[in-house]
Formats: C-alpha cells, sequence, structure tokens
C-alpha cells in the first residue's frame, strides 16, 4: 500500500517537474509562416448594365460580334461617303460573311440587320408589335440604340461614343493614346489640371489640324505646369498617329475634342 | 412591308443623328522614362587651348554630365550616342527632326562651346523633336573650371521646361565622411556636388562631427562637434573656413538647423537629463527657449514659410512627430502609428514632411502630410536614418549602414537617395563611408 | 525483487528531475540579459576593488535597475572616500535608434547616475556630465546581446 503510494507520489512529482521545466528537445520549432500575400477580388465584367428588353440584347451580342470584327481591322474605308441607303438587297448567307470582313461604307451592311430579323423570323413568329413594342414611346431609347447597332457601323460609332460602351472605339483610342502620353510628373496635386485638345483628323487618323482650347492657360505666370501638361498632350497625340479611328463614319468623328486630365493618375 | 418600314426609320433615324462633336477623356498615360536626346556639345574651332583640361573633349563632357544626371531621376530615358545621326555642330544650328524621330527622341539637346579671352561661353538649345520646334535657347559665360556647374544649370533648366518642377542638379550634399575601425570612427565633414563630383574635407577628423545642414544662402553649414570634448553646435563658413561655436549653453548643444530665411538657428539643449529646443539670432545672438517640457524634444525642422516647427519628442512615453508655432505654441502630435517615429524634417515645398520610423526591429525612411495623414512608407532597411530633401521637394538622401559581426566587420554606412512615389531607389558613391547627408539649395537662383 | 523495481523508478525519476533542472539552469547562465538590461560582467572596468565603473540600461529607457543602484552606491562610497576624485559620466546608446535622439537619451542616462550619485552624498561639482549617443560602442557587433552592452553609463576618472 505505502509502496505504490511512494510510487504514485514519485510519478505524479516526476510528470509535474517535466511539464514545469521544459526540456530543450522538447522545444518546437517556431513555424515559419509565408508572408501574407493580399489578393484583391476585382470584379471583371466584359459589358456595362444596358438595360435593353431581353432579345434586344441578343441582337445587340450578334450586332457587337460582327462591328468587332469590322473595327479590329482596321483600315481606312476605300471610298467615302457613297451611302446609298436604298440599295437594299435581300441576303444571300453565303456572300454576307465575306462583306462583314471587306471594310466599306457600304449599305450592304445593313444586311446584318436583316439577317437577324430573318433569323427572328424563324424562331419566332415575326411580330410586328414588338417591333412596335420596341419603339414605343417609352422604350425608343432602346429601340433606337438597337436599330442603330443593326445599322451601318458608322451609327454604331455614334452609338458608342455617345453613350460611352465599354470595349467600344472608344476605349481602343484611349489605350493608343495611354501608350503614347507620357505623363510629366511634378504637376501639383491641388490645380485644376484638364487640357482640352481638339481635332481635325484626315480618314486616316492622322491629324490636319489641332487646337488647345485653354491656349491662354499655357502663357498665365504661376501656371507653367500646365503649359508642360499640355504640350506633353499635344505630344503624345503627334506620336499616335495614325490615331485608332472606326474605319468607317468619317463624318462623324472627324472632329474629335480630346480632354485630358491626370489628377485621377496623381492621387493613386 | 418590313422593308418599306425599315427604309423609313432608317432616314428617320439618320437625319435624326446630329453630327455633335465627339469629346473623349484621357484620364490615364504611362510614366516611362522620357526618350531624350542629348547631342555632345560642339567645340567651337576658335577656342583657346587650356591647360587645365582637353578642351577638344570639352563637349561631350558637358553632354555626359546631363545625361548622368537626367538619367539619374529615374524620369528620362538618355538615348545611346552612337545612334545619333546629325553631327553636333549641324544639330545645333538647325536639326533635321525626323533623323531624331527615328530613334525616337521626344526631346534634343544641343549646344556649342566657346573658350575665349580665357572665358567659357557654353551656348544650348533644346528641341522638341515631335512638334518640330525649339523650346529653350540659353547661353552661359563662366571660368572654365566651372564647366561641371554649366551642365548642372543646363540639366536644371531642362528638367524644368519638360516636367514643370524646378531641378536639383546645380546643388551641393554636405554630409559626414567615416572612416576607421566601428567603436572608433574617425568623423569629417565632407562637401561634394549631388552627382559626387569635387569632393572636399571641411574639417581634420581629430574630433567628433555630426549632423551637418546647409544655410538656405549656401555658405553657411551649422553642425555639431566634440571639439575640446565638449558637444557644441558650430557655425562653418565655407568660402573662409572659419568655424565658431554657437551661442555660450552650459551643457551640449546638438540637432541644428537654419531657419529658413537663414537669420535662426534652431536646435536643442540638453541640460539635467532634459533636452529642449532653443533659437538664436544670428546677427543679435539673442536666445529663445521653445519647448518647456521634461521630455527629449530635438530634430526641430521650421516649415518652408518659417511659420511651423515639426521636432521629435517623446513626451507620449515613445518618440513621435510633433508640430507647433513657430513661438512654441500650440505644439499637436501628429504620429499615431506602431513604433517610433524620428528625424522629421519639412519639405521645401511645404507640403509633406520625410521622417525615419522603427517598426519591429526595421527601419523605415517615409513622407507623410503635414498633419500626419497620408503616412507612406518608401523604403524598408536593418539601419537607415534621417532623410533630407532636395531642393525641389521631390528626392530624398539618407544613409543607411549595414550589420557587422562581432569585431565590427562588414560595417559600412553609405548613402542613398530615393524619389518620394518610392521609386528609382539608388546610392550615391562616395569615396568613403558616408553618413548625415544634407542637401543644399540651388546654387543658382 | 519488489524493492529492487521501486528502487529502479525511484532512480529513474530523480535522475531525469535532475537533469531537467540541470538543462533549466544551463540555460540560465548562457543569457546575461535580465528583462532587456545587460547582467554580465564582460567590458565591466573597475575604478576600484569591487567598484564597477558602469551601469546598465533597458531599450529606450534611462531608470535605474536595482543592479544599477547597487553599483552606484558603491561608487558613491569610494567616490566619498576619495574627496580629491572628480569624475566624468559618459551616457551611451545602442545604434538601434536615431542619432540626434540617442544623444539626448544618452545624456539622460548619465544624469540618471549622477543624480543617484548626489542622493549618496557626492558633490556636484564633482560631477561632470556627456553624452556620446551612439558613437562610442563598446561592442561593435549588431546582436541583442551587444547592443545592451552599449546602452551604458560609464563613470571615468577625470583627474
Amino acid at each position: 500500500m505505502s509502496r505504490s503510494l511512494f510510487f504514485s507520489f514519485f510519478l505524479h512529482a516526476f510528470f509535474i517537474c517535466l511539464t514545469a521545466l521544459t526540456l530543450p528537445f522538447m522545444l518546437r520549432n517556431p513555424i515559419d509562416l509565408p508572408p501574407i500575400v493580399s489578393v484583391e477580388f476585382i470584379e471583371i465584367r466584359d459589358e456595362t448594365n444596358i438595360p435593353y428588353a431581353p432579345k434586344a440584347r441578343k441582337i445587340i451580342e450578334k450586332v457587337k460580334k460582327e462591328k468587332e470584327r469590322v473595327v479590329s481591322e482596321q483600315a481606312p474605308p476605300a471610298d467615302i461617303a457613297k451611302e446609298k441607303p436604298d440599295r437594299i438587297s435581300m441576303p444571300e448567307d453565303k456572300k454576307e460573311k465575306q462583306e462583314l470582313k471587306k471594310k466599306k461604307q457600304n449599305p450592304e451592311e445593313i444586311k446584318p440587320q436583316i439577317r437577324q430579323v430573318s433569323e427572328f423570323e424563324k424562331k419566332e413568329l415575326f411580330d410586328p408589335n414588338q417591333i412596335a413594342a420596341l419603339i414605343d414611346k417609352a422604350k425608343e431609347e432602346q429601340a433606337e440604340t438597337q436599330r442603330k447597332n443593326e445599322k451601318l457601323t458608322q451609327s454604331n460609332v455614334k452609338n458608342s461614343f455617345a453613350k460611352g460602351l465599354s470595349l467600344s472605339e472608344e476605349d481602343a483610342l484611349r489605350a493608343q493614346i495611354f501608350g503614347c502620353w507620357s505623363v510629366p510628373l511634378g504637376l501639383p496635386f491641388d490645380e485644376e489640371l484638364l487640357v482640352r485638345i481638339k481635332l481635325k483628323l484626315k480618314p486616316d487618323g492622322t491629324i490636319l489640324k489641332s487646337e488647345i482650347l485653354d491656349h491662354a492657360r499655357m502663357n498665365t505666370p504661376g501656371q507653367s505646369f500646365y503649359r508642360v501638361l499640355a504640350e506633353s498632350a499635344l505630344r503624345a497625340i503627334r506620336i499616335c498617329q495614325p490615331l485608332k479611328v472606326p474605319p468607317t463614319g468619317y463624318e462623324r468623328w472627324k472632329n474629335l475634342q480630346l480632354n485630358f486630365d491626370p489628377t485621377e493618375m496623381l492621387k493613386g | 412591308m418590313k422593308k418599306i418600314f425599315f427604309i423609313f426609320l432608317f432616314f428617320v433615324i439618320s437625319f435624326k443623328n446630329a453630327y455633335s462633336l465627339i469629346k473623349v477623356d484621357i484620364t490615364r498615360g504611362n510614366l516611362d522614362p522620357l526618350p531624350i536626346a542629348i547631342s555632345p556639345l560642339h567645340v567651337d574651332s576658335k577656342s583657346e587651348k587650356l591647360s587645365l583640361f582637353d578642351t577638344d573633349k570639352l563637349g561631350e563632357e558637358i553632354s555626359k554630365v546631363i545625361e548622368q544626371n537626367f538619367r539619374s531621376t529615374g524620369l528620362f530615358n538618355p538615348l545611346k550616342k552612337d545612334s545619333f545621326v546629325q553631327k553636333p555642330d549641324i544639330a545645333h544650328l538647325k536639326p533635321r527632326f525626323e533623323d531624331w524621330r527615328l530613334i525616337k527622341a521626344q526631346a534634343l539637346i544641343t549646344g556649342k562651346v566657346l573658350i575665349k579671352n580665357k572665358k567659357l561661353k557654353v551656348e544650348f538649345r533644346l528641341w522638341d523633336t515631335i512638334a518640330s520646334k525649339e523650346m529653350i535657347a540659353l547661353s552661359f559665360t563662366t571660368t572654365p573650371p566651372n564647366w561641371r556647374r554649366v551642365a548642372h544649370i543646363i540639366s536644371d533648366k531642362v528638367y524644368e521646361r519638360l516636367t514643370g518642377e524646378s531641378g536639383y542638379f546645380d546643388t551641393r550634399i554636405i554630409y559626414v565622411s567615416e572612416t576607421g575601425p566601428k567603436d572608433r570612427r574617425i568623423k569629417k565633414l565632407g562637401l561634394m556636388d549631388q552627382d559626387g563630383y569635387n569632393v572636399k574635407y571641411l574639417t581634420l577628423g581629430n574630433e567628433l562631427v555630426l549632423t551637418p545642414r546647409f544655410n538656405p544662402a549656401n555658405q553657411l553649414i551649422t553642425y555639431m562637434s566634440y571639439f575640446k570634448n565638449m558637444p557644441r553646435v558650430y557655425l562653418l563658413d565655407i568660402e573662409t573656413g572659419i568655424q565658431e561655436v554657437v551661442g555660450s549653453f552650459p551643457g551640449m548643444t546638438f540637432a541644428p538647423r537654419f531657419s529658413p530665411d537663414g537669420k535662426k538657428i534652431i536646435m536643442s539643449f540638453a541640460k539635467d537629463g532634459n533636452s529642449d529646443i532653443y533659437t538664436m539670432d544670428l546677427k543679435t545672438r539673442i536666445v529663445e527657449k521653445i519647448t518647456n517640457h521634461p521630455s527629449i524634444d530635438t530634430s526641430p525642422s521650421y516649415s518652408p514659410d518659417g511659420k511651423f516647427i515639426c521636432f521629435n519628442s517623446d513626451r507620449s512615453g515613445i518618440q513621435q512627430i510633433y508640430v507647433m508655432r513657430s513661438d512654441g505654441t500650440q505644439v499637436k502630435r501628429i504620429t499615431f502609428g506602431t513604433g517610433l517615429y524620428g528625424t522629421p524634417v519639412w519639405s521645401p515645398r511645404g507640403d509633406l514632411i520625410a521622417f525615419t520610423k522603427v517598426r519591429k526591429g526595421r527601419f523605415y525612411i517615409g513622407v507623410m502630410r503635414t498633419d500626419g495623414t497620408g503616412e507612406r512608407l518608401l523604403t524598408e532597411n536593418f539601419y537607415q536614418e534621417a532623410p533630407s530633401w532636395s531642393p525641389n521637394g521631390r528626392v530624398l538622401v539618407f544613409y543607411r549602414e549595414t550589420k557587422s559581426g562581432t569585431k565590427g566587420e562588414g560595417f559600412s554606412a553609405k548613402l542613398w537617395s530615393i524619389d518620394i512615389t518610392g521609386y528609382n531607389e539608388r546610392q550615391i558613391k562616395t569615396e568613403t563611408d558616408a553618413s548625415d547627408p544634407s542637401w543644399s539649395s540651388l546654387l543658382s537662383k | 525483487m519488489r524493492f529492487n523495481k521501486a528502487l529502479r523508478s525511484l532512480f529513474i525519476v530523480l535522475f531525469s528531475t535532475l537533469i531537467i533542472s540541470a538543462c533549466s539552469t544551463a540555460k540560465k547562465a548562457a543569457d546575461p540579459l535580465k528583462n532587456d538590461v545587460y547582467t554580465g560582467t564582460e567590458t565591466v572596468e573597475y575604478l576600484a576593488n569591487g567598484v564597477p565603473d558602469r551601469v546598465f540600461f533597458a531599450t529606450n529607457k534611462f531608470n535605474l535597475t536595482t543592479a544599477a543602484r547597487d553599483t552606484l552606491r558603491k561608487q558613491a562610497t569610494w567616490l566619498r572616500k576619495n574627496k580629491k576624485i572628480t569624475v566624468t559620466i559618459e551616457g551611451h546608446a545602442d545604434e538601434r535608434g536615431t542619432r540626434e535622439y540617442n544623444l539626448a537619451l544618452g545624456e539622460r542616462r548619465a544624469n540618471s547616475a549622477k543624480d543617484y550619485l548626489m542622493t549618496y552624498g557626492v558633490s556636484g561639482k564633482r560631477l561632470s556630465v556627456i553624452s556620446y549617443g551612439k558613437e562610442r560602442p563598446v561592442n561593435p557587433a549588431s546582436s541583442p546581446l551587444a547592443w545592451s552592452q552599449n546602452r551604458r553609463s560609464v563613470t571615468v576618472k577625470a583627474n
């Protein structure tokens, strides 16, 4: 009885000592944590949220795809301004795809629209009411946009500039100038830094005439940074020639105004 | 039926479309260094020969100094000279811009050098190769040994014209040159051009010298010396070499700086374990006590308008940065982050305060707004401190020390500079180890 | 037989307990820092027999530890016995701080020692103070041990 008590006491003491005083080999190595890498979740949306009617969206998407193909080929149209809107011929499915690839200000490009409509027809019964709904006063905006998308690319261009859709020619032009514009450092953070340059362009995207709208400010004392900024913008435009303009619709974009404002860049 | 309908619609809509002016917002550009071509300056054949140096090479040497200045900013990309098509003399008269555009130059510097009547005359032009026009045309006359300063002044003019910022090339840096073992360092005051040339030593190294600072007028320096084993603040006139102790304080004075108008010295005075901030007027010799607190108050620095002082105090228990009016009233703490803060220095632009921060055993150089917000740490190291501003408030020079082994081996101290954006960190070459750098204002105003 | 077994277990237990306690003591002897203050005797010199010339401080601190007070009392006794001697008290800091603040901190540390000596009857006129900040480390290494040895206030004979 006393012996087991004896044993028990010593075993207890042993374990207490063990836990109270740490043996060197029992020390754990500090865990080598990898450095924390912060990951930012960026939502990528490839379309802006335009409240089109669902059917209209389908049409628009289809036309967008065609349009993108046309835009990305970039060569200026062979001849200019020979719009003959009365020449609407019935589409032939084979020819269509070829014609679309040609960059011409050709009224034949009305075809896609008609094609869509025919597909439309195939899938659903052509309902004049739908069209009516589309051009209904309440949804006139949507209809107009849809119509424009279905028509000549020039109207697509006008539409995109006016509405500022993402992945449009506007973005292409912006991206092009981004590469050419060396923003001068040393601009003051707290001043108005907008430089507006009006351009008259040639059909191939080169500059015919350029004009700085706030010209007087360039020579104002105390605003020497403005002159530097304006000159950098002009340099950017000149280096970037020929500008990424749409291949068609010259009349629409031959007068272009570029608003340079590096304020956002300076803040970040 | 459908056809007619669509034709009708088309007409309606196409006539509705007004051809309004399309406006596109450009809110982003790139920060790529601007490609600039610096043509070797043409040396006029009528130039006299000098014994000092090879005058034929002078044009090239000047362009090399300009090139090195621009390369060190990280904002310009000086193009390689072997790609230049036009010869220096023709380029200076009428550059063929297409040739320069071909090598992607957006700006071009050309010039001419003439040595006559023992005087050096330098002419230079800055051209916009994209717009095909001249931007600046200036000329300077000086003595031949000053040719490096001409190159620096040209660099400043071009830098200002292309960035909108004033330059910082025609400046000097005063620092402490260090040699010897780590526990018995020999320290001397060193003075050099900002690009490391024209080094001059102003003291002999017989006593410890620390923290030298420039006067805005540039020919006076204030620093701390252990002359006769009495650590005090001194004044040194670079031109005459005359040194004098500042005031007659019955104790250690240290951490000196000048006021922006150069008329006062501001420093710390330590007595009986307490360090407070004092000023002394250099003309009247009147001493004013600015802080009155049992804590350590040191490292004072004036705002460029002279109305405020930022300083280092441990009145909260740990080193932090405070701002007060220059008469000592309205003391306000501006740093609240973890770690400790020291060496506050007000930017010559008045918009930022640079500082040293120590956190978890690491040293940081950073900048913050003068109210303490917008703290940005620019660089981290085992040991670095004491930032000093370039005169245009864009670049900081500071020093770094390395770890040393059991006998002090492996120890070194070097000067470094960094842009306030955190980019373009680079070492400034000095012939010895160096610490405590201070940047002068522009030598030519 | 059972007794032997019991005895054996006892010995194992006792033996391991001794080993454990020995291990822990060995660890302590290697670490001369206590609460960030150097407690060793390397770098310490002596003004006289049994009178250490320096006291040590914790990082960024200037208050005296019990050991420091003990050393200073010995210095005070020695100074009261040798009335003709004047001393300079040097205050130092480690390299892990900014230069200017370290000058002030060194001055504070030196004054801590001076004030304590004065409370033990040494006249202030015999005690002058100088700070070297981090300029004169006694141990040039970059290690916590070296830094703790450099955070010191040293009493040096002036005459």
